[in-house]
């Protein structure tokens, strides 16, 4: 299937010589891809890119194959993006709000209500709909920045940590939502929470340091940590030393000691045992370097 | 005890300066600084001059060009200094700074003093500047190469520092004070400041007249008659000054006393808020950023934080068996919908604007076309009344924080014309009742200054606010302009105020204004461009 955005070789370096992005492929159809990376790794900067809000410094952006950096209000059109930060007009109401921005982005008068109610609806603001939106809390801010990203039908839908602040009620309707906007579009889905990408994206890039680790299916990112993952209970004394030599990706403390998940590439104690890596322990293996990822990257 | 006082206080203090000196503005302020020194010491044969000796001038050493530099920073730095450090405790407001130190034993006094501390030191730095710009242009005017420090830094010491520590103060104490954090604030330090200049020769809290007193001696011992007033501040002159030789003002224990008790004042001024600040309670901080809101900058409004319960809401959950694909179809169109953004945009200036500023603005209309003559005093009030607004134009998305979300929307240059659109929407509106009078009377010609007006107001903000990324700009500005027309300067009167001996406008004709009107707002669209292009 022929990509629909492309982002080749991309790169951002910020005045004082900072490399955000380094040298970024990626080339995206229709479906989810969840973009994982600890904080200072790049993500945002490469939403941003990919958004058309920020360019890059050097690399290509492209939307069915056309250049998206000199021209970008065509993927503009066809866009929904939510920032990470972003604010709002605290004295207008989110009816209002979301009405100005439909009209921004030139959608007829009729067709913005209906789906603005609709959007409302569906994010459960319709009984705050009217109020102004500087009397909103923090989860009820992100839900109107993800009606915003969805005001239109987006072909490409990039969202930035959409779940901060979101109860967990509120995370299955954003995580059910976006899969069903995967079905046929574009949905880069950028957060540091891997569970958060676990459970809907049917494809996995990790960044770290700005450059792009690791891309692959969920099996494959899951198999690079395969053998490398243990579980052990320890004594206290024993954890420290443990801390000092690996990553520990989960410790619990239990009436023999502490109960410690450890990434090593070999038995990190005598009596450890190994277990399956989940999400979290692959993408601490690629972030510290544990990972043997020949052949993932694509 | 005292140690940790001092520790704390000292240590906002500089943590503020380092923060406010290491931005790119601040190497702004410093040239600006430069500027006025170069003004205050103008070439030997220079008719634009600050400091006139009744004709005359001082030889270029260290007494005149300390005591000219200095008395033109006091002018100058009093005015522009309170802009450039204002807004810092808003700043830890929003940054969320505010909240850490709300959560140390810092004492409210200690915070305001070190905030105190911090725009003084910002503004003793220009002075600073100001001062060896001084000694440089002594030197480069080459009437005399005498070294003088104590001549030359004396007046600062004397007349320029007090006047910064009063100013320092302020720009504290209007950021406590709900209504003055905003934009209101930026127009009652500029009402401050003319009424203390009006009062004081220039000076603000007084000293010219020992000043052109003992100038006015040296002028009659050297066997010199004075040809004229003695004046403070930017002014053409026939021919350039005479020179004379000054020694330099040898300051009476009253003056210094006064001074001191200005510097005293400044320090109390400055910690008094300690009585009502809010300590960065979140509660006790809410309002409108026009009216009621942060700095008048960009990013001046307060951040919307007030967790609030969905009256009626269900669990979200149940929303999840709603699908996407089934609701209505919404297609981006190839050009933005530019009525409803005008409409939109209107809405953004004004939605915030409480039922008494509109009854105001009414009220204006009303009694312009009741008062029967298109007299200058109710449209001067009408377009001087929606300043805040209009300061708005350009930068409202970034006061808001909206400028990543709104960076992804196409029609990035329809959204500027609209704003403009919106903005001439509001000027039309808010003098039409000076309009009226204006037809009723039969006046064709002001009627046409009056429409070159409504275009070139919104015009100007939109360009300064586009620009410079702040509506305080276009706030001293525009009432510098209407400050200049209202005495009746016709080249500053863009709105048709300023009648000659045949009742007709002085100023600019309509269709310049006009044209000028289109350029800067041709000029405000090809600086977003810019902008665009360099994201």
């Amino acid at each position: 299937m022929e990509p629909v955005l492309e982002l080749v070789d991309v790169a951002k370096r910020y005045r004082g010589g900072l490399h955000a992005v380094d040298a970024v492929t990626l080339r995206l159809g229709p479906g989810l891809i969840g973009l994982l990376g600890p904080n200072g790794a790049g993500k945002s900067s490469l939403m941003r890119i990919a958004a058309t809000v920020t360019r890059p410094s050097s690399g290509q952006v492209l939307f069915d194959g056309a250049d998206a950096v000199r021209r970008p209000d065509a993927l503009r059109r066809r866009l929904g993006y939510l920032p990470q930060d972003f604010g709002v007009y605290p004295h207008l109401s989110a009816s209002e709000f979301l009405s100005y921005l439909a009209a921004v982005k030139g959608v007829g008068a009729r067709a913005a209500r209906a789906r603005i109610g609709e959007l409302l609806e569906i994010l459960d603001l319709a009984g705050a709909g009217r109020r102004p939106l500087g009397a909103y809390s923090g989860g009820m801010l992100r839900r109107v920045g993800i009606a915003q990203a969805l005001l239109t039908d987006p072909q490409v839908l990039v969202v930035d940590e959409p779940s901060a602040g979101l109860d967990p009620e509120q995370r299955v309707v954003l995580r059910n939502l976006l899969s069903d906007l995967a079905t046929d579009r574009v949905v880069v889905l950028s957060t540091h929470i891997a569970s958060d990408v676990g459970s809907v994206a049917s494809d996995i890039a990790i960044m770290s340091g700005g450059r792009l680790r690791v891309r692959g299916t969920p099996e494959e990112v899951l198999r690079l940590a395969q053998g490398q993952v243990w579980e052990v209970t320890v004594p206290a004394e024993t954890l420290q030393i443990l801390r000092q030599r690996h990553v520990i990706s989960k410790q619990v403390r239990t009436p023999a000691g502490m109960r410690v998940r450890v990434l090593a590439p070999s038995a990190p104690v005598a009596d450890a045992v190994p277990v399956a890596p989940d999400l979290e322990d692959a993408y601490l293996a690629v972030v510290h370097g544990h990972a043997a990822t020949a052949g993932v990257v694509r | 005890m005292t140690a940790l006082l001092g520790t704390a206080l000292w240590g906002i203090a500089v943590a503020d300066f380092r923060e406010r000196t290491r931005r790119p503005a601040y190497l702004v302020t410093l040239a600006a600084a430069v500027g006025l020194g170069w003004l205050a010491v103008p070439p030997a044969d220079s008719v634009w001059v600050i400091l006139d000796a009744g004709g005359y001038r001082g030889l270029y050493d260290g007494a005149w060009v300390g005591t000219a530099t200095a008395l033109a920073g006091g002018l100058w730095l009093m005015l522009g200094g309170f802009y450039v450090v204002r807004g810092t405790v808003t700043r830890d407001r929003l940054t969320g700074v505010g909240q850490v130190l709300a959560g140390t034993p810092m004492s409210r006094t200690t915070y305001l003093a070190g905030k105190f501390l911090s725009n003084l030191l910002v503004l003793a730095s220009m002075a600073g500047v100001l001062a060896l710009t001084a000694l440089g242009l002594q030197i480069a005017r080459g009437e005399s190469y005498a070294m003088e420090p104590v001549a030359l830094l004396a007046p600062f010491v004397l007349f320029t520092v007090p006047v910064l520590a009063v100013t320092s103060a302020a720009a504290v104490l209007f950021e406590t004070i709900r209504p003055l954090r905003a934009g209101l604030g930026n127009i009652v330090w500029f009402v401050v400041w003319m009424s203390l200049l009006l009062g004081s020769s220039g000076v603000p809290f007084g000293g010219f007249d020992a000043v052109a007193a003992s100038m006015q001696s040296s002028v009659v011992e050297q066997g010199l008659t004075p040809a004229g007033e003695f004046s403070l501040g930017l002014t053409e002159v026939g021919e350039p000054l005479r020179v004379f030789d000054w020694d330099g003002l040898v300051p009476s224990a009253g003056l210094m006393v006064g001074r001191l008790v200005v510097l005293l004042a400044a320090v109390l001024l400055a910690v008094l808020p300690a009585l009502w600040f809010d300590r960065f309670d979140a509660s006790r901080a809410a309002g409108s950023p026009v009216f009621a809101g942060g700095a008048g900058g960009a990013g001046g409004a307060e951040p919307v934080r007030t967790p609030a319960p969905v009256p009626g809401g269900r669990a979200a959950g149940t929303a999840s068996a709603v699908s996407v694909d089934s609701m209505t179809s919404a297609r981006t169109g190839t050009r933005p919908g530019l009525g409803r953004m005008v409409a939109g945009e209107l809405r953004v200036l004004t939605s915030d604007l409480p039922r008494w500023w509109w009854l105001v603005a009414l009220g204006l209309n009303v009694a312009a076309v009741v008062v029967g003559e298109p007299g200058t005093a109710l449209l001067a009030a009408a377009w001087i009344w929606p300043v805040l607004v209009w300061s708005r134009l350009g930068t409202q998305h970034l006061e808001h924080g909206l400028d990543t979300l709104l960076g992804a929307y196409p029609g990035t240059l329809h959204r500027v014309t609209a704003q403009w659109v919106a903005g001439v929407a509001l000027t039309a509106v808010t003098a039409v009742g000076p309009l009226a009078n204006m037809l009723l009377a039969g006046e064709s010609v002001r009627a046409a200054h009056w429409a070159a007006g409504a275009l070139v107001i919104p015009s100007l903000a939109l360009l300064l606010g586009t620009v410079t990324r702040t509506p305080r700009v276009f706030q001293v500005l525009y009432l510098v302009v209407w400050y200049m027309a209202l005495n009746e300067v016709a080249g500053f009167d863009l709105m048709g105020i300023v009648l000659d001996g045949a009742g007709r406008p002085a100023g600019p004709s309509a269709v310049v204004v006009s044209g000028a009107a289109l350029c800067m707002t041709a000029a405000a669209l090809a600086v977003r461009r810019v902008q665009h292009l360099r994201r």
